[in-house]
């Protein structure tokens, strides 16, 4: 099953296509890290996922079928938007209470068991809440509803190292526990490195990488060799971006072939997820797509 | 997308979250709006009934008054009057913004709030779904205004009814007509549907109140200066008819005169006639003089008026349209908010 599947998908704000022609298959049960710089199109995917937002284009479907927006998809999906919006003039209690009569499905006794653990009180006006514990409420909340699927807008944007650091052992906490698929994106890739296990990276609107992190990390190397003979490799091997420093050239490319000969008077490293992503990201004409229908194949791979 | 105006999910989808769930959240959400209600219009409630006591008290040693007709008692009717209804004219004229407060104050805030803040991206992504949520909110909240809006409509109406009864005022008159019956509470619920609809489109609290109360005033101006009367096509009454019925009760907004042709002609030329009138007419305190006079010389008084006994039917007109204007509206920002993206 698929938790997000997306067709063609596209909205257009204005003349500005936030994102365009958007293909992607996330199965589910993995970590996703939906990465991208500001404005890559990460919040509009996120939106018309969880059907805050209609598509100008194409379809999102949910959970396997549901229609994104759907009772069943809303049912099923918890959703924390951007720097966790709640009600700031509710206490703790009355906000669970609050999310409780919003759900058909609660689990109340987890809900106090998690703010408890997290020493947050429950009499204490939300406002009045430190950024990281209305961060950690929000989690509380969108997990007591048991959902299939969370999905996250840039959870850690707003928060400080030891809070993001707490915010995502608490989340992979869940993670084990309930064996729920999550989805959620960030502008700082460090963040997520330990945690995802699925990348995408969107750029321009654009998809630009979708894939299992493992096969990703596999997939790619950097050769380090003399920049001389650098556009030589550069025409035979798929290079994704390139750079030179003095007489040295370093070349994160992706392997054509499981076992890629290197070439002679080059060294291979393997790659990290941030190198990757940052790779990408500044070769906005690469991609790295799985399946048959992509933009890759249509532009025959890759292009640095 | 269709699926989430659905009132009722497909037999495979879940079973919606309960109405009575959503009556807490709502209560939850606005009990601060609603307890300012209760604290203005409680505040000012309890003023009329206090007033109202002394009033009624008043008007009772008033028609009580023996020997009826007596100078003593003629003074103590004055005194009466002189006592207690300038002021009742004075709360008259505040009580004309009330419903626009109310109205504003508790539909302005409902939704801008939530759109202002972000915090719709929270609610509009849980299990009962946007719809359920925004008309849960609208109706409650709707019909909590309006009901409070009729209960203080009521009170008011014992408190003025004195004045009625001596006939100071007639009910059609604009400053009570809008205060009294199905109106008062009408105008209320007008105003927060054009506050709600003001939030949705708007989306920021401060000038969707802002944008509501000058819509309202501008509707309640048009309707009192230029639609009301139109609601029956008008009587009208000349020369000696008019003197014989006392206007009192009834409501008359134009007076003109004809001349000897038939045309309707200017004060000038009537105060020009009367200024040869005999002195006997001129200092005359009974006005048939005046108009026997001026009818001698074949000129006419018009009145142009609508008879009381249309109250009713006039209060079922305004608050007729008064309710479908507001439940357009509602049902506009029901549809805006299924429209709204994130």
């Amino acid at each position: 099953m698929n938790v997000i599947e997306t067709h063609g998908l596209g909205k257009r704000y204005g003349r500005t296509w936030a994102l365009k022609d958007a293909a992607l298959a996330i199965p589910a049960g993995y970590v996703v890290a939906l990465v991208g710089p500001n404005g890559a199109g990460k919040t509009t995917l996120l939106h018309m996922s969880v059907g805050l937002t209609r598509p100008t284009t194409g379809q999102v479907t949910v959970l396997g079928s549901e229609p994104a927006g759907s009772p069943a998809a809303l049912d099923q999906i918890a959703f924390v938007a951007q720097d966790a919006p709640l009600y700031k003039y509710l206490s703790t209690a009355d906000m669970l209470h609050l999310t409780r009569n919003l759900n058909r499905r609660w689990d109340q006794r987890r809900a106090e068991g998690r703010l408890k653990e997290l020493l947050i009180p429950l009499n204490r006006k939300v406002g009045k809440l430190s950024g990281g514990q209305q961060a950690q409420l929000a989690l509380t909340l969108a997990l007591a509803r048991r959902p299939q699927l969370l999905v996250l807008d840039e959870p850690l944007a707003s928060l400080d190292p030891l809070a993001r650091h707490d915010f995502m052992a608490s989340l992979m906490a869940a993670v084990a526990e309930d064996g729920l698929s999550v989805v959620l994106s960030s502008h700082v890739i460090a963040d997520l490195e330990r945690v995802a296990d699925y990348l995408i990276v969107l750029s321009h609107g654009q998809v630009q990488v979708a894939g299992e992190v493992e096969g990703l990390l596999a997939g790619h190397s950097t050769l380090t060799g003399p920049a001389a003979a650098a556009d030589d490799v550069t025409e035979r091997l798929a290079v994704v971006h390139a750079s030179r420093a003095g007489t040295v050239a370093h070349l994160l490319v992706r392997n054509k072939t499981a076992a890629e000969p290197v070439p002679p008077g080059w060294e291979a490293h393997p790659v990290g997820l941030e190198e990757l992503v940052l790779a990408y990201l500044r070769a906005p004409g690469a991609a790295a797509l799985p399946g048959p229908v992509t933009r890759a194949t249509q532009d025959s791979g890759i292009r640095a | 997308m269709t699926a989430v105006a659905a009132p009722a999910p497909p037999a495979s989808g879940p079973r919606p979250v309960p109405w009575t769930k959503l009556v807490w959240v709502t209560w939850r959400q606005h009990r601060m709006a609603l307890a300012g209600v209760a604290a203005l219009l409680g505040g000012l409630g309890l003023y009329l009934l206090i007033m109202g006591l002394k009033i009624h008290s008043g008007y009772a040693s008033v028609t009580s008054c023996h020997p009826a007709g007596s100078a003593a008692c003629g003074l103590a009717d004055q005194l009466f009057t002189n006592d207690y209804y300038p002021f009742a004219q004075t709360m008259t004229g505040f009580l004309q913004v009330l419903p626009a407060l109310v109205g504003v104050f508790v539909g302005g805030p409902a939704l801008a709030r939530e759109l202002e803040t972000g915090t719709f991206r929270f609610a509009w992504t849980q299990g009962c779904g946007r719809m359920r949520w925004v008309i849960a909110k609208l109706v409650l909240l709707g019909i909590a205004v309006t009901a409070a809006a009729e209960a203080f409509s009521l009170l008011f109406s014992w408190y003025f009814q004195p004045w009625l009864t001596k006939g100071l005022d007639g009910v059609l008159a604009p400053q009570l007509f809008d205060l009294r019956g199905v109106d008062f509470a009408a105008w209320t619920l007008l105003a927060f549907a054009l506050g709600v609809a003001a939030g949705a489109l708007i989306r920021r609290t401060v000038p969707a109140m802002a944008a509501a109360l000058a819509a309202w005033t501008g509707l309640d101006f048009a309707t009192f200066m230029f639609a009301r009367e139109h609601y029956q096509a008008p009587l009208v009454a000349a020369g000696a008819e008019a003197n014989t019925r006392s206007f009192a009760n009834d409501w008359s907004w134009a007076q003109w005169y004809t001349g000897p042709n038939g045309k309707p002609v200017s004060q000038q030329t009537i105060r020009n006639v009367m200024a040869h009138a005999p002195a006997s007419v001129q200092n005359s305190r009974n006005p048939d003089a005046a108009t026997a006079y001026l009818s001698a010389h074949h000129y006419t008084q018009w009145w142009l008026y609508q008879p009381v006994s249309r109250y009713w039917h006039f209060q079922l007109i305004e608050g007729g349209w008064l309710l479908a204007l507001s439940l357009i509206l509602v049902v506009a920002t029901v549809w805006l908010v299924r429209r709204r993206a994130a």
